[in-house]
């Protein structure tokens, strides 16, 4: 019996141990590539364990010119997709929670709906569109396109943050002759902030990371991914690497520094990364 | 008027989101549903451009790939989430380590998600070194040529990196599940595998539910993985429809994607007809 409990608590550890390599061994061989000596990870037989490292890579990657103006064009859309997504949408997931309930559970559930919608069918029409425009390769077009996902994901969170506001606070300050902005700005906003910059920092991130529409809108400029999938296309064993690892590190940063904050709910906005 | 007139300050505040959302995705969905009932070269209405996809080879294996994709990767989610989660919930020495460790691939951009397992799953890459250390092959495989191998790829890379929300959104399924429940079987004598099956199971429905439609539509829309991981060898529908989007084809494109959103619409409504009778519950 004892010998029983052993060994099934062996085969228990095990099943952890198997999971954990499975979650951190692909993370591991990124790195590892990033700093391999070409002849330890450019052959038929790869070697697993760091025995040397060489810089070479990044010195070509820091030196090359290629990095600077896609990091900058990654880095301005997403801070100002970001901006403007809770512009939009944080005044209105406000109203949308104090809506009545079966109002509100309509609107989410639609918000909920245009997330499914395939969005190969929306950069279409959308590219064609934004060509006459005149707005291909601009960082404007690719902000506004970043805001057709952004948009409901920061709403859906934004709606379950306002709600754990009671409406209490409210009218006490109303009580207190405060008008309905006044109230806005100087009782709802303050308690919200938190909930605000946590649901920013995944907006910012999403469009960080975004490839698909990028890809739509993008004849010349490139943004980060968009510079990855050239090196992917073109066999830039290395390269891929490096740039794979700039476009990871602010994710693994944001994302461990706000795992606390990742509850189930926000799951439903289906954070990509 | 009066119900403007009363709430026309919350109308105020909603109103830039819906008209965003109007004009940006509502109005582009409309516009590619038309553009592919029209003709390339006439412009006429009818059904000439599905007639011209049905009859490619590239398009059918690009649906039955996208389904396989989907059904390969969401049973292997499901099953290895719902073992993590399980065991995330007892109490073990180095839990939180662990799960952390679980997280990591939040923290990995789907991107380049795809270009570490080009490291792995290459012909010269890690798999194959691992087996041939194991002495289980002699001569490399090529995993990402193409073929049902293709499909098994991209499923695992899928699974890796969208297993931690799988995970969390199972995992506070089981913590929503009353303890004494568990007690109450426990006395009555139930073995593991029952409570297993008659407790926790339909008790983690809704999350189960939840799971499931997040990560089928995902799974349907899938496109950066193959896009890295498969070029042009194992087309997938969204794949697909960016590619006849390149060859100047717009109005391909935009049948391809219709067929895509036909697809999840027609997943949801056999979904919630047969499966699960209920809705998605919000904020679960």
């Amino acid at each position: 019996m004892a010998s029983r409990k052993i060994y099934k608590k062996l085969l228990f550890y095990l099943g952890i141990i198997l999971i954990i390599l499975f979650m951190t061994i692909p993370v591991y061989i990124l790195f590892r590539v990033s700093f391999a000596v070409p002849e330890d990870v450019l052959t038929s037989h790869p070697k697993f364990f760091i025995t040397r490292f060489e810089f070479k890579h990044w010195q070509q990657v820091f030196n090359s010119g290629n990095l600077w103006p896609p990091l900058y064009k990654s880095f301005i859309v997403a801070t100002f997709t970001m901006i403007f997504a809770l512009v939009i949408s944080a005044p209105a997931s406000y109203a949308i929670s104090r809506f009545d309930k079966k109002i509100k559970y309509a609107v989410i559930l639609s918000l909920f709906f245009t997330r499914m919608f395939p969005n190969v069918g929306i950069a279409l029409p959308i590219s064609v569109t934004f060509l006459k425009w005149n707005l291909t390769d601009k960082n404007i077009g690719l902000i506004m396109a970043h805001l057709i996902e952004q948009l409901p994901f920061i709403a859906w969170i934004l709606v379950s943050t306002f709600e754990t506001i009671p409406f209490d606070l409210e009218e006490a300050a109303s009580i207190d002759g405060a008008g309905r902005i006044k109230t806005l700005l100087k009782v709802v906003l303050p308690v919200a902030a938190p909930g605000l910059a946590v649901a920013a920092m995944f907006t910012w991130l999403n469009s960080w990371n975004e490839f698909t529409y990028a890809l739509y809108l993008s004849l010349s400029t490139k943004t980060l991914p968009l510079q990855i999938y050239y090196y992917v296309l073109r066999g830039g064993f290395f390269q891929q690497a490096a740039y794979s690892t700039i476009l990871t590190i602010p994710v693994l940063i944001i994302t461990f520094a706000l795992q606390r904050y990742i509850r189930s709910d926000y799951l439903g906005g289906a954070i990509k990364g | 008027m009066k119900f403007i007139k009363k709430h026309y300050f919350e109308i105020l505040l909603v109103l830039p989101l819906s008209a965003y959302i109007l004009g940006f995705t509502i109005l582009p969905i409309i516009k590619t549903i038309l553009l592919s009932f029209h003709d390339k070269s006439t412009g006429a209405l009818g059904f000439s451009t599905y007639q011209y996809l049905f009859s490619k080879k590239d398009f059918n294996m690009a649906i039955i790939n996208t389904v396989a994709v989907t059904l390969v990767g969401l049973t292997f989610q499901l099953i290895t989430g719902l073992f993590i989660a399980m065991s995330l919930k007892t109490d073990f020495k180095g839990k939180g380590l662990v799960r952390s460790l679980v997280l990591l691939p939040m923290g990995v951009p789907t991107l380049v998600s795809g270009v570490t397992l080009l490291y792995i799953f290459g012909t010269q890459g890690y798999l194959n070194e691992l087996l041939f250390k194991l002495g289980i092959i002699t001569k490399p495989i090529a995993w990402t040529s193409g073929g049902i191998k293709n499909i098994f790829v991209i499923a695992i890379a899928d699974s890796w990196k969208v297993l931690p929300i799988v995970v969390l959104l199972l995992l506070a399924g089981l913590e929503s599940i009353p303890s004494d429940v568990y007690e109450a079987s426990a006395i009555d004598g139930a073995s593991k595998s029952q409570t297993f099956f008659n407790i926790t199971l339909p008790l983690l429905k809704p999350s189960i539910t939840m799971t499931i439609i997040l990560r089928a539509v995902d799974s349907f829309r899938i496109f950066e993985l193959p896009k890295i991981l498969a070029g042009r060898v194992t087309p997938f529908l969204a794949t697909y429809a960016y590619d006849e989007y390149a060859y100047n084809n717009a109005n391909a494109s935009a049948a391809a994607s219709t067929i895509l959103l036909m697809i999840i619409v027609i997943f949801m409504i056999l979904y919630f007809k047969f499966v699960d009778k209920g809705g998605v519950e919000y904020g679960k």
